[in-house]
């Protein structure tokens, strides 16, 4: 049993959390199958019969709505010899059928039939379904799933970072993100962990994205300037979910848009203002959506949403789409070009990120010096409305999000 | 009918285009372009990918196709610095006229990449792509530049440099 509380100390991480392939396996275990994991959003599958494929971990699961709506997370195990019964990405179905011996499973993972079924004495089809998450819920559309029976509910797990969630979701005039562009996958040489550090860690920017910096004009432009004139802080909402929050900074409403103008604009603020009165609405535009990791997986990615896809120590994937605003179809065009900006492996900053990912998997090989510090902004982080902020240049992030891993970590 | 010397045109276009892109001569790469151009990579094989509907890997006009080469030529650009080492071959061209007198080229490609930027590691990168070019005063230059990648939807590593 290794020690998790030695290993992840309040200002230091030990270099074999991101390389010991026993590491991974109990996150495989304790983070990916006992929590709670984002799988994907109800609105990319929005009729019976849809379904999409995902990983929890490295568990391959459906995600499918039922003729009665409700969305059920299946194990992609044929529960005869264990053939993923699913090979497409998403698609609209009736059945699923095992393609090595023609067992074929419901929208809920029943099993209807096997063929020749005299070669058992006495068969019964309800104990060979597929593998069914035992616990799955939502909030505001966001799917998340556990495959153990027992913990805590996922409102206990969210906490006040549904606030967060809320945040993004009430940009939409309906209230509801719609995900329908379809995903990029980013492939990363490097520890499944380092991306969640990496999109919450404000200290990096200026650094890792200098080629942007230099070339265009960006929402950033204010949090690479001299530390003490930055306003964007960094904030630790518990459980392990993490926030920047650059609206401090931020001096005119849209500035997370790229600024915005015209008849179109003015018709989606009036929709706002209607909703939630006008004050309400001038601080969603001037705030924003949320720049957070929901632990483990889901990373609110301002426009977009994104996925971290563990794969094995050394490498995991990153998904990303961007976050449509149900009522407001005009901003696609905009949110489509703005993700492929942003995120992918073609984009302006993900790569640059990513390439660091790799050099510290490459870096984390040494062993003579085998800890990681985590210490910086202790000297100045302060507790305001319950959370820890600091500095948007301070580990109080990756703090929280080390805090959270430990906790679940070290349970036995 | 299209002529031998405009079908060569095109080839030889291709080819410069490919040579430019290898080497990361990225001013001169982009001087092959029209100020309307088009460089589309999308995010998935479907061929009713609407880039107004579905993400892209790249979906560029040309003020985010200087900004793409802008990034490069800072020095910065972790991801393609140093810059990869990369050899590609084009076959299987065929080359028409298009109605308003630009050419279409489609050919496939098959690009080898060393990266050198973090684990020294060689992706393969094969797809299809499809070239519209048009005369601008003497010279062929791009308006619509279209890369489909046979694994476009499966997770890709880093794609910074020119494909």
């Amino acid at each position: 049993m290794l020690d998790y509380k030695w290993l992840v100390q309040d200002d230091r991480i030990h270099a074999s959390l991101y390389t010991d392939p026993q590491i991974f396996a109990d996150e495989l275990e304790r983070v990916f199958q006992r929590g709670w994991v984002f799988v994907g959003h109800d609105s990319e599958v929005p009729r019976p019969g849809d379904f999409v494929t995902r990983h929890l971990g490295t568990e391959p699961v459906v995600m499918a709505r039922g003729k009665d709506e409700t969305i059920a997370v299946l194990v992609n195990r044929c529960a005869h010899r264990g053939t993923m019964v699913c090979n497409a990405e998403r698609g609209n179905t009736r059945t699923f059928t095992c393609p090595y011996h023609g067992w074929t499973y419901d929208l809920g993972g029943e099993l209807l039939g096997a063929p020749y079924p005299g070669g058992y004495a006495a068969f019964d089809k309800s104990r060979h379904g597929l593998t069914r998450a035992p616990r799955v819920s939502s909030y505001r559309g966001f799917v998340f799933a556990s495959l153990s029976p027992t913990g805590i509910p996922l409102a206990e797990h969210l906490g006040p970072a549904t606030r967060l969630i809320d945040r993004s979701c009430d940009l939409s005039p309906e209230g509801a993100v719609e995900l329908s562009a379809g995903w990029v996958k980013h492939r990363c040489a490097g520890n499944w962990k380092m991306l969640p550090e990496n999109d919450s860690d404000g200290y990096h920017l200026g650094f890792v994205h200098r080629s942007m910096f230099m070339s265009i004009r960006s929402q950033y432009q204010r949090v690479v300037g001299d530390e003490r004139s930055i306003e964007a802080v960094v904030r630790d909402w518990g459980h392990g979910h993490i926030e920047i929050d650059w609206s401090p900074g931020y001096q005119a409403p849209f500035e997370w848009f790229g600024g915005a103008s015209g008849p179109v604009v003015a018709d989606f603020v009036a929709a706002l203002e209607r909703r939630d009165g006008p004050e309400v609405a001038q601080r969603r535009i001037m705030q924003g959506p949320a720049h957070a990791l929901i632990f483990p997986n889901l990373f609110l990615g301002e426009t977009n949403i994104a996925i971290v896809q563990p794969v094995s120590v050394e490498e995991c994937v990153h998904w990303h789409t961007p976050m449509f605003l149900k009522g407001v179809p005009e901003f696609n065009g905009r949110l489509l070009r703005m993700a492929e900006a942003g995120m992918g492996p073609a984009s302006f900053l993900m790569p640059e990120d990513l390439t660091v990912a790799g050099r510290n998997q490459l870096g984390l090989q040494a062993r003579t010096a085998p800890w990681l510090l985590l210490g910086r902004g202790l000297n100045r982080e302060f507790v305001d409305d319950g959370r820890t902020v600091s500095h948007v240049t301070d580990e109080t992030t990756n703090r929280g999000f080390w805090r959270h891993y430990r906790a679940v970590m070290a349970e036995a | 009918m299209l002529s031998d010397t405009e079908s060569r045109s095109a080839v030889e276009f291709l080819y410069r285009e490919a040579r430019l892109a290898d080497e990361a001569r990225y001013a001169e790469w982009l001087a092959l372009w029209t100020d309307d151009g088009v460089y589309w990579v999308p995010g998935t094989t479907d061929p009713a990918a609407d880039p107004q509907k579905h993400l892209s890997h790249v979906y560029d006009n040309r003020a985010r196709l200087e900004t793409r080469v802008k990034l490069l030529q800072t020095g910065h650009r972790y991801s393609q610095e140093p810059a990869s080492l990369m050899r590609r071959l084009i076959s299987n061209i065929e080359v028409q006229a298009a109605d308003d007198g630009e050419l279409i080229a489609e050919s496939n490609f098959v690009l080898a990449e060393l990266a050198i930027q973090a684990k020294h590691e060689m992706h393969w990168w094969v797809g299809r792509t499809t070239h519209r070019l048009r005369r601008v005063g003497g010279d062929l230059r791009m308006s619509h530049k279209k890369v489909v990648l046979i694994n476009a939807a499966e997770p890709l590593p880093n794609l910074s440099f020119l494909i």
